[in-house]
């Protein structure tokens, strides 16, 4: 699943050379072996690096506030997303409902890493919701479609399907 | 890739579009602003310019290879690469559907509301708050729109947001405090991400966004008006209202505002073309001129009759100060109601008479009501007239009409007398006299029309695009109520 995403974001970016990426121990937690022999292990730590490396910084944000914003959601995606219950999962997308009530992206006016990963890790989520759940999550659903459409983003997931039309008035605010 | 120059005054939100158009494009495009590329009101009034645009406004594009384009609609879609312009059928015609929009829904009540704010046209209560109304319900639209959108067509930034954004520019600039656009939060949202999207913010520079509503200028008005000023002071002066620091603008409109509220009318900005015409002309070729001075000032009552309330302040202080020495009531009925036909050509009628009675505009007021539908209508009216007589006689400019009307004088201290003012000022009651319901209604007050203002202010912005035909009839509904306007005839649209 990491080793997918990343290798995704590796063409998001822009890196033509394939890295070499593994997985180690029982949370399977992803490990990029450089030419050097050292090694990055986290899917945090290996996603900035690639973006580093394609000299994409702007996908980490380009102010200070935009940088710490952008910590702050891989943060999120690592302690909160993955592996979280299906208690929380209700609690997740209410909050991030709530955050993209004003805003496009997650973290400043543009695309980041942020987007990228939440939307990588959310990924299973929002493909199985049901209609009307996509509709109470309006925000959400808006921001997922409009990252899943942005180009080079998707490449291993397969396409959510987004209704336009609300269907179930009564969720309207 | 296009390449060619922008000729445009600075900081014109239509120029905007085509400009980042290019940005988007990489379209190399050089903006003539200032002089010596471009002096507004003269370079754009050369026979060099006119032959190439014969509008004479402005933004207009020529291109390195001679190729000439006026519209700012037009130039921006030239400036842009097919993702603004839509990459399908379907989005392309999306994207003209948001431009139109912008252009028939967005511009006339922002233009409406924002330019008294800015000094550039004369404050009107009730055009004002109507405007607001139509704002609210074109950010209803767009906000239901962009529940489900990130960005008005497609998935990325296109022409359409481009437009959008730009003919909302002065709306988020000027009034729509946070209150106000508090229940649009899909379309801040919207708004906000696309003018920081680094293509717009080139173009248009950090937007702030207003704090507090800005109201009428009172002084930059007065300061505006055309008399004794040349077309190009009147720009700048118009440039400077706009880059003035909003918050310092606000304070002075506040008190400003309070100066008004006290002491409503200014003289000076109370002239509009019309009457300053009228006053210069020679005393001698006033028809009215052998009467007595009247104690009732017609224009205060006009003036609490556009911005008051009619029932509760303009009647009763018609009442109050009605001089029945020099002024008359009348009551008119159109002869031939059978020959009535199409609505909008009994409207036709009625402001046609109008205008053929503009200069009666200073002595006489009235209320012309069109009753009925299609096929079976009337027309009729009350009139106040300076002096005891019926005043068409007085010039021969005013005998084309008159005569297809019946004229009845009222007791003014009858019932009839004080239930038709009421009702015909007010465009309510039972109308028991009539026997059809009310369609329109029409005001013979001032010359100078909401409508013709408008039209005088987009020409004075150098605009390249006058309002659309359809939107001029609204504007004209909504015109009559408050000043009725002169200017062309309703059209069935």
């Amino acid at each position: 699943m990491a080793l997918r995403e990343l290798s995704s974001l590796e063409k998001f970016v822009g890196l033509k050379r394939q890295k070499k990426i593994s997985t180690q121990g029982e949370r399977k937690v992803p490990v990029l072996q450089n030419n050097n022999g050292s090694s990055l292990i986290g899917l945090v730590t290996i996603s900035s690096h690639l973006v580093s490396e394609a000299k994409k910084t702007e996908l980490l944000g380009e102010s200070v506030e935009q940088r710490a914003v952008v910590q702050q959601w891989l943060e999120y995606r690592l302690t909160r997303l993955d592996n979280c219950s299906q208690d929380e999962v209700n609690i997740i997308l209410t909050e991030l409902n709530e955050y993209l009530v004003d805003k496009v992206y997650l973290a400043g006016n543009s695309i980041t890493l942020a987007d990228a990963l939440m939307y990588y890790g959310i990924h299973h989520i929002i493909s199985e919701l049901a209609v009307q759940q996509k509709e109470k999550y309006l925000n959400v659903t808006r921001w997922f479609d409009h990252i899943q459409h942005y180009p080079g983003v998707r490449h291993h997931l397969p396409p959510v399907i987004v209704l336009r039309n609300r269907v179930y008035q009564s969720n309207q605010h | 890739m296009a390449a060619g120059t922008l000729y445009t005054y600075p900081e014109n939100w239509r120029a905007f579009k085509a400009q980042i158009a290019a940005q988007y494009s990489g379209a190399r495009l050089k903006v003539a602003s200032s002089p010596p590329a471009f002096t507004f009101g003269q370079t754009n009034r050369s026979p060099a310019f006119l032959s190439n645009f014969p509008l004479g406004k402005v933004p207009a594009y020529q291109g390195d290879d001679g190729f000439c384009l006026f519209e700012s609609n037009a130039i921006a879609h030239y400036l842009s690469n097919d993702a603004l312009r839509g990459s399908t059928p379907q989005a392309r015609a999306q994207v003209l559907q948001w431009v139109s929009f912008a252009d028939s829904e967005i511009i006339p009540p922002a233009s409406a509301w924002v330019f008294p704010t800015l000094g550039i046209m004369q404050f009107n209560k009730q055009a004002t708050e109507q405007a607001k109304e139509e704002v609210k319900r074109v950010l209803a639209v767009l906000n239901q729109h962009l529940n489900t959108c990130t960005f008005l067509v497609g998935e990325r930034v296109s022409l359409a947001d481009i437009t959008v954004v730009c003919s909302l520019l002065w709306l988020y600039k000027q009034v729509l405090e946070p209150a106000f656009r508090q229940p649009y939060p899909n379309v801040n949202r919207w708004f906000v991400t696309c003018i920081n999207q680094p293509q717009f913010k080139a173009v248009l520079g950090e937007v702030k966004l207003c704090e507090k509503m800005a109201q009428f200028d009172a002084k930059k008005f007065a300061e505006n008006q055309p008399k004794k000023e040349t077309p190009l002071k009147k720009e700048k002066a118009g440039k400077e209202a706009g880059k003035q620091q909003p918050q310092q603008q606000q304070e002075k409109k506040e008190k400003e505002k309070k100066k008004e509220e006290k002491k409503p009318a200014p003289p000076a900005e109370e002239m509009d073309e019309c009457e300053a015409a009228l006053a210069s002309e020679p005393k001698t070729k006033d028809p009215f001129a052998h009467l007595p001075k009247s104690s009732f000032v017609l224009d205060e009552f006009k003036r609490k009759y556009s911005n008051e309330d009619t029932l509760t302040v303009a009647i009763p202080h018609f009442w109050e100060n009605f001089d029945r020495e020099g002024y008359s009531i009348w009551y008119s009925e159109y002869r031939f109601p059978e020959e009535l036909t199409m609505t909008f050509m009994s409207c036709n009628l009625i402001t046609g008479m109008f205008q053929r009675l503009d200069k009666l505009r200073k002595n006489a007021f009235a209320s012309v009501i069109l009753f009925g539908m299609n096929n079976s209508s009337s027309i009729s009216g009350i009139w106040v007239f300076r002096g005891q007589d019926l005043a068409f006689t007085l010039s021969e400019d005013w005998q084309i009409d008159y005569e297809s009307y019946s004229w009845r004088k009222l007791d003014v201290d009858s019932d009839e007398c004080k239930t038709m003012v009421k009702e015909y000022f007010a465009w309510e009651g039972e109308f028991k006299h009539v026997g059809k319901p009310f369609s329109q209604g029409k005001i013979f007050k001032k010359a100078c029309a909401t409508e013709d203002a408008h039209a005088k202010v987009l020409n004075f912005f150098g605009s390249s695009e006058l309002l659309p035909e359809n939107k001029k009839v609204v504007y004209q509904r909504r015109a009559s109520r408050s000043a009725c306007a002169p200017g062309g005839a309703t059209s069935p649209v």
